[in-house]
């Protein structure tokens, strides 16, 4: 059973005065998330990464397609008491400390009062809101306020966490222990689902990602399988190769770079590079190794929406 | 459970503004001036019913005097019927909208929270909210008019329950105009017009509204807004029946009854239908 399957999802927020303002919000997504893996939706501003969520969760009705969550087709109002949320610039009362904030959320979460209270204040540490549990939610940093977010997030226990942006506006230390709760979870096996701008982030920690860009679903692999590049090699050298190899290979491959005993090459093909292995052969180089080199995750998406864009 | 949750949360939210407590200083203030103004003696001939110290009756049997007071209880109702009920729009107003603000209405509605629960959670709190208020002006009123006068009528303590359940009617406009423009003003306006104008003018269309045009459609969507809309006018003159412990025509307020249970159904299905 699949976390999250959505089948040919698509949300157009239309608009009945003008036709033309109408937003296709998403197109026709079409997406599996395995239970127990940290799952990252990626996309520029507006690609509809909250849109999909908020699907999910029942508080936009999809234009077509249908979804389930934990095996339960939706919408349902009763999958959410196994659901965790935290949403993006999300707000709560200021007159209420963080205790308050997690006692009402519980509430709303079916939890009984004795489950509640001690849940609380295990969550309230874990995320190191423990000296400040007191205090009313108003005098909140933006950083409290994102810890907080978590802890109400987590309040019920959920089998399925959605974060949206859960690391903004966090400090570094923050952000580092925010990760160390996220796979901790994850090792408990809990599926978690996050959006998020901070790609170095999403590449630390996630086990699979998707990339959407208005509206549409561009790829979904493994990190591993999005900055693995076909076209970038390191070749390893006993030792440089003369100048007269730079002149012959310039032709040949599309950049290459020379540090030490490292050659970095962007090749065109597989016969672009053997090209290239044949012409340090023939300057009498020798060859230590040959591997694919692996972008960052930033690279990837860049590429893929410049592809987008081009396209 | 989950009701109850959202209820205290209300009331929560609610006395953590100032125009709630605003409201129940006037009240006090006016307690304390009631307290002040009204009195008796006890005289030989009988009892001598005193405003600010000026006797208002010719010594009356205690037998006779009750209708008086019932009379005064009556008026004062009537009098500050309409502060309390547009103070209570202003007071509650914002509840609907605030809690359907993007960031608040994600967070309730993550949980196990169908959408009209959180709208009835919200209802009921405020409708609770605004009914202690209203007992504690009501109730501090009867304790002064038992302590000061002897009179203890009992009916014009439990019109206090009455005038929540008013309160109940017309906060399920503001629940409809909150859903629909999703701000505080229109609600407010909306309800002080209708509580102000609209009520009456529907109470006598025949005579008034009637008089602008003579066409069927125009006359059957007035009879229409009438028999939609909870009809206050009528409850009210209820009210005073029951102050003055006359018959009260407990019909009168199941249309009232029925019109609040379409406005939150209306609500309820719009709010179903929104993308949030």
């Amino acid at each position: 059973m699949h976390a999250i399957t959505a089948e040919s999802l698509t949300k157009v927020y239309r608009d009945f005065v003008n036709r033309k303002l109408s937003v296709v919000a998403l197109k026709d997504i079409s997406l599996e998330v395995e239970q127990g893996q940290i799952f990252g939706l990626l996309g520029p501003n507006g690609a509809g990464k909250t849109t999909f969520i908020k699907i999910l969760l029942g508080l936009v009705r999809p234009t077509a397609g249908r979804a389930m969550m934990l095996g339960v087709p939706l919408p349902s109002v009763g999958i959410r008491e196994r659901i965790g949320y935290l949403p993006e610039n999300h707000r709560y009362p200021g007159y209420l400390t963080a205790v308050q904030v997690m006692r009402f959320f519980g509430g709303l979460s079916k939890m009984k009062r004795a489950e509640i209270l001690p849940r609380s204040a295990s969550l309230l540490s874990l995320v190191g809101l423990d000296q400040w549990k007191e205090m009313k939610v108003k005098r909140y940093s933006k950083g409290m306020m994102q810890r907080l977010g978590l802890a109400q997030a987590l309040i019920n226990d959920p089998d399925l966490l959605f974060l949206d942006e859960p690391t903004d506006g966090v400090d570094p230390l923050g952000r580092k222990e925010i990760r160390d709760i996220l796979m901790r979870l994850r090792n408990e096996g809990k599926t978690i689902f996050l959006n998020s701008h901070l790609l170095s982030e999403v590449e630390l920690i996630c086990d699979r990602v998707a990339i959407l860009d208005k509206g549409k679903l561009l790829t979904v692999g493994t990190v591993a399988e999005m900055t693995v590049s076909d076209t970038n090699y390191e070749i390893g050298v006993v030792e440089p190769p003369p100048e007269s190899f730079h002149h012959e290979a310039a032709a040949t491959v599309l950049k290459f770079r020379v540090d030490k005993n490292i050659l970095s090459a962007d090749v065109r093909d597989v016969a672009a590079l053997n090209h290239l292995i044949d012409l340090l052969r023939k300057h009498g180089v020798s060859i230590t190794h040959v591997v694919k080199k692996r972008s960052t995750l930033e690279d990837s998406f860049l590429r893929l929406l410049n592809q987008e864009v081009g396209a | 459970m989950r009701i109850l949750t959202l209820l205290l949360a209300t009331f929560r939210e609610l006395f953590s503004k100032a125009t709630l407590y605003i409201l129940l200083g006037i009240s006090t203030i006016v307690l304390l001036g009631t307290l002040l103004a009204f009195s008796s003696d006890l005289t030989d001939d009988g009892i001598i019913l005193k405003v600010f110290g000026v006797p208002v009756s010719p010594p009356t049997q205690a037998a006779e005097i009750e209708p008086m007071v019932y009379g005064m209880q009556a008026g004062l109702a009537k009098g500050l019927f309409l502060g309390i009920m547009l103070f209570g729009v202003f007071a509650t107003a914002s509840v609907i909208p605030d809690a359907l603000e993007k960031g608040t209405v994600d967070l309730y509605l993550s949980k196990p929270l169908a959408r009209w629960e959180l709208l009835l959670g919200k209802y009921v709190g405020s409708v609770a909210v605004i009914g202690l208020a209203t007992a504690y002006f009501i109730g501090g009123v009867w304790l002064t008019f038992g302590a000061r006068v002897g009179v203890w009528n009992v009916q014009f303590l439990l019109s206090a329950v009455t005038m929540t359940f008013m309160f109940g009617a017309i906060f399920s406009i503001v629940l409809l105009l909150g859903v629909v423009f999703r701000n505080a003003a229109v609600p407010i306006i909306g309800c002080f017009l209708y509580l102000m104008v609209i009520d009456n003018l529907l109470e006598n269309r025949q005579t008034v509204l009637y008089l602008i045009s003579e066409s069927s459609l125009y006359r059957a969507l007035c009879d229409a807004f009438y028999y939609l809309l909870p009809q206050i006018a009528g409850m009210q003159r209820q009210l005073e029946n029951q102050i003055m412990q006359r018959t009260v025509e407990w019909r009168s307020f199941i249309q009232p009854l029925l019109s609040s249970a379409l406005m939150f159904g209306a609500a309820s299905l719009i709010l179903e239908r929104k993308d949030l």
